[in-house]
C-alpha cells in the first residue's frame, strides 16, 4: 500500500510540471548552496592536513614562546634535547640583533646563527640560496636579499659583524612566500653566520627565538613533549609552548571548520527558503484537490493514507531538489575552486571533496526539508472531514 | 427485526453556518434491508444528499442512531468508519468524481488499495469488474479521454469491485442525458436484481421509477413512502 501511495504522489508531482519544478529549484538552489560550500571547506580543511604534514611530518614537535609577544626568547638547551630518545633530530633557531657594517651601508640588522643540523629542515627554514653558495666554514657570511641592499655588498665582499669580519659566499631568497621558520622575521633581512659563531659573538645564556625537534618514526609524541617539558623545568623556562602536527592541523581545522559552519549557516537559510515555498505548493495543492481528498476517504481511505499521500508528495520535492541541487552543488564548488586556483596560481593544491556522509546529509536534510514542509499541509488534508471534501468546487 | 443492514433511527443533522443553525435532517427514521432498492426523491435542500452521507458512513448524525448490520456506529471514529465504507459500500456519485490522474483501471483498482488487496490480485479484480461493465477497451483511458456515460460506468465499476454490501448513488445520472441516464439505471436495476442493496438519491421521478421502493423528503423529513 505505502508504494501505491508513493506512485500516486510521483503521479501528482508530474501532473503538477512547471510549478513542482520551481517548488523543486527552491530546494535545489539551497542545497546547491550548501553542499558547495561544504565540499570546498572539505577540500580546504584535506589540503591543509596534507600540507602540513609536508611541512612538519607528523613528527614533530614544534617549541615557541608562549607569551604573545613573538619578540620573547625560549631558554634551551638544543643538545639536552637532542639527548632525548625518541628524538632524531633537533635545531634551535636564535637570531641576535648585530651591528653590522658593509662596503656601502650599515646598521643593526638581525643575525641568524646556523647550525649545520638545520640542512635537515631547508624547508622549514623557507631559504633559497640564490646566489653564490651555502655556507661551509667558519668566518662565511649569507646575506638575505634585502640586507645585501641595505649593506652595498654583493657575494665577495667583506661585512664586519660586531667588529669581526665576515666573508659574503651567497645570498638568500624566500623560497616562497610566508613560511613560519624565522621567529617573526623575514629571511631576506637576515644575515646568518654560523651558530659557533654567533654564540662567540653573544656569550651568556642560550636564548632561542623557537626549536624545531623531529621524532624517531616509533617515538611516542607524548612522551618525547613530556622529557622536553621535563627540560625547560630544569633550565627554568616556563613561558614555552609546545606544539606538535596534531596540535596545530586542529587549531587550522577548528577555524576552518568555524568559517564553514557558519558560511553552511547561512546557505541553509536558502534551504529554510526552500522549504517554505514546498509548504506553499502543498497548501495550494490540498486546496486544489479538497475534492480529491473527498473521493479517497469515500472509497475507503484513512486519515493516515491521506496524510502519507501528501507527506510523500513533499519529501519527494524536497528529495528531487536535494538529489539535483547536490550534483549541481559539487560542480559549482569545482568550478570555484578551478578558478580560484587559477587566479592565485596554485593548481592543483585543492579540489571539493564530496564525502559520502555529504551525499546521504545532503538527501537526507533536503528530504526533511521537503517532509517537514509537508506536515502541516498533509494534516490539514488528513482532517478534512469527507462530506466537506466532496462538496468541495 | 435486526434483519436491516443499515438502520436510521431519530437522526438529526444540523448545520451550522456561522451564527446561523441549518436543519437538514429532523427526526429520520429509516431501514435498509438486504436486497433493497430505494429511491430517495424530494426538491434539493429537502436533505436526499445528507441522507445519504449518513447511510453511507460518511457523516456522522447530530443526534439519534446508525444501526450497521445492527451495531451502533454513529460513535465510531474515522477509522473505524473508514474501514466500514472501504469494505461494504461503494458509491456513485453525479459528478463521477473519478481522479482525473488515474486511468479506469487505476480508479478502480483505487478501493482494493486500501483495503492492501495486492497488486497482482486487485488488478485481475479491476479488470473483471470493468470488461461486466463492458469498458475492456477503455482500461487504460484518462477520465478526460471517456465520454460520461463511460465515466460514470468506471465510477460504477469502482463502487463495484470491494463487492459491497450497499450501493449508494447520488444523482447518478444527473449530468448524463437521457438515453446514457437509462443505460446506468439499467445497470443499477440488474444489480439489485442480482441482490444487491442499492438507494439512490434523485429529483428525476423517471429515474425513481427503477428503484423498488421511493421515499420523498420534504425539509428534512420523510414525508411520503410509494
Amino acid at each position: 500500500m505505502l508504494r501505491d501511495l508513493f506512485r500516486l504522489s510521483l503521479r501528482n508531482i508530474r501532473h503538477r510540471g512547471l510549478r513542482s519544478w520551481l517548488t523543486v529549484i527552491g530546494i535545489l538552489i539551497g542545497t546547491a548552496a550548501v553542499v558547495a560550500l561544504i565540499s570546498i571547506g572539505q577540500g580546504l580543511q584535506r589540503s591543509v592536513a596534507r600540507q602540513v604534514e609536508r611541512i612538519m611530518g607528523y613528527n614533530t614537535i614544534l617549541v615557541t614562546s608562549g607569551g604573545l609577544n613573538l619578540g620573547q626568547r625560549i631558554r634551551l638547551d638544543i643538545e639536552t634535547i637532542r639527548a632525548i630518545p625518541g628524538v632524531r633530530s633537533a635545531i634551535a633557531v636564535r637570531t641576535e640583533t648585530a651591528y653590522v657594517e658593509g662596503p656601502n651601508g650599515k646598521g643593526f640588522l638581525a643575525v641568524l646563527g646556523y647550525d649545520p643540523a638545520m640542512e635537515e629542515f631547508v624547508a622549514e627554514m623557507n631559504l633559497r640560496v640564490a646566489a653564490g653558495r651555502p655556507l661551509s666554514e667558519r668566518g662565511e657570511v649569507l646575506l638575505g636579499s634585502r640586507a645585501a641592499q641595505a649593506l652595498g655588498a654583493q657575494v665577495g665582499n667583506d661585512v664586519v659583524i660586531e667588529g669581526r669580519r665576515f666573508t659574503v659566499v651567497g645570498i638568500l631568497e624566500a623560497q616562497r612566500a610566508g613560511g613560519f621558520a624565522t621567529g617573526g622575521l623575514t629571511i631576506t633581512d637576515l644575515l646568518v653566520i654560523p651558530l659557533t659563531e654567533l654564540r662567540e659573538l653573544f656569550p651568556g645564556p642560550e636564548l632561542v627565538q623557537y626549536a624545531v625537534i623531529r621524532l624517531e618514526e616509533q617515538a611516542s609524541v607524548a612522551e618525547v613533549r613530556e622529557r622536553i617539558r621535563d627540560h625547560l623545568r630544569t633550565v627554568g623556562e616556563r613561558n614555552a609552548s609546545l606544539t606538535d602536527f596534531e596540535d596545530l592541523t586542529r587549531n587550522i581545522q577548528s577555524v576552518i571548520r568555524g568559517v564553514q559552519a557558519f558560511l553552511a549557516g547561512i546557505a541553509g537559510i536558502a534551504l529554510l527558503v526552500g522549504g517554505v515555498g514546498v509548504m506553499n505548493t502543498m497548501y495550494t495543492a490540498v486546496l486544489e484537490r479538497t475534492r480529491e481528498i473527498g473521493i479517497l476517504k469515500a472509497v475507503g481511505a484513512k486519515d493516515i493514507h491521506v496524510l502519507l499521500l501528501f507527506l510523500f508528495e513533499s519529501g519527494l520535492m524536497g528529495l528531487a531538489g536535494g538529489a539535483l541541487g547536490m550534483l549541481m552543488g559539487f560542480g559549482l564548488a569545482w568550478v570555484a575552486t578551478a578558478v580560484v586556483s587559477r587566479m592565485f596560481q596554485t593548481q592543483g593544491s585543492f579540489s571539493p571533496v564530496l564525502s559520502l556522509a555529504l551525499v546521504f546529509g545532503a538527501l537526507f536534510f533536503s528530504f526533511m526539508v521537503g517532509a517537514v514542509a509537508g506536515i502541516f499541509p498533509a494534516y490539514r488534508a488528513a482532517r478534512l472531514p469527507p462530506v466537506e471534501a466532496l462538496r468541495y468546487e | 427485526m435486526n434483519s436491516a443492514l443499515v438502520e436510521l433511527q431519530r437522526v438529526t443533522k444540523i448545520y451550522r453556518l456561522g451564527e446561523v443553525e441549518v436543519p437538514a435532517l429532523r427526526g429520520v427514521d429509516l431501514r435498509v434491508e438486504p436486497g433493497h432498492f430505494l429511491a430517495l426523491m424530494g426538491p434539493s435542500g429537502s436533505g436526499k444528499s445528507t441522507l445519504l452521507h449518513i447511510l453511507g458512513l460518511l457523516d456522522r448524525p447530530t443526534s439519534g442512531q446508525v444501526l450497521w448490520n445492527g451495531h451502533d456506529v454513529s460513535k465510531l471514529n474515522g477509522k473505524k468508519l473508514a474501514e466500514l465504507r472501504g469494505r461494504h459500500i461503494g458509491f456513485v456519485f453525479q459528478m463521477f468524481n473519478l481522479i482525473p490522474n488515474l486511468t479506469a483501471l487505476e480508479n478502480v483498482e483505487l478501493p482494493l488499495v486500501f483495503l492492501g488487496v495486492p497488486a497482482r490480485k486487485r488488478r485481475k479484480r479491476a479488470e473483471e469488474v470493468l470488461a461486466r461493465l463492458g469498458l475492456s477497451e477503455r482500461m487504460h483511458h484518462r477520465p478526460t479521454q471517456l465520454s460520461g456515460g463511460q465515466q460514470q460506468r468506471v465510477a460504477l465499476a469502482r463502487a463495484l469491485v470491494t463487492d459491497p454490501a450497499l450501493i449508494i448513488a447520488d444523482e447518478p445520472t444527473g449530468n448524463l442525458d437521457s438515453a446514457t441516464g437509462r443505460e446506468i439505471l439499467g445497470l443499477f436495476s440488474g444489480l439489485n436484481r442480482e441482490g444487491r442493496t442499492v438507494v439512490l438519491a434523485t429529483h428525476d421521478p423517471e429515474a425513481a421509477e427503477v428503484a423498488k421502493v421511493r421515499l420523498r423528503l420534504r425539509d428534512g423529513l420523510i414525508v411520503e413512502v410509494f
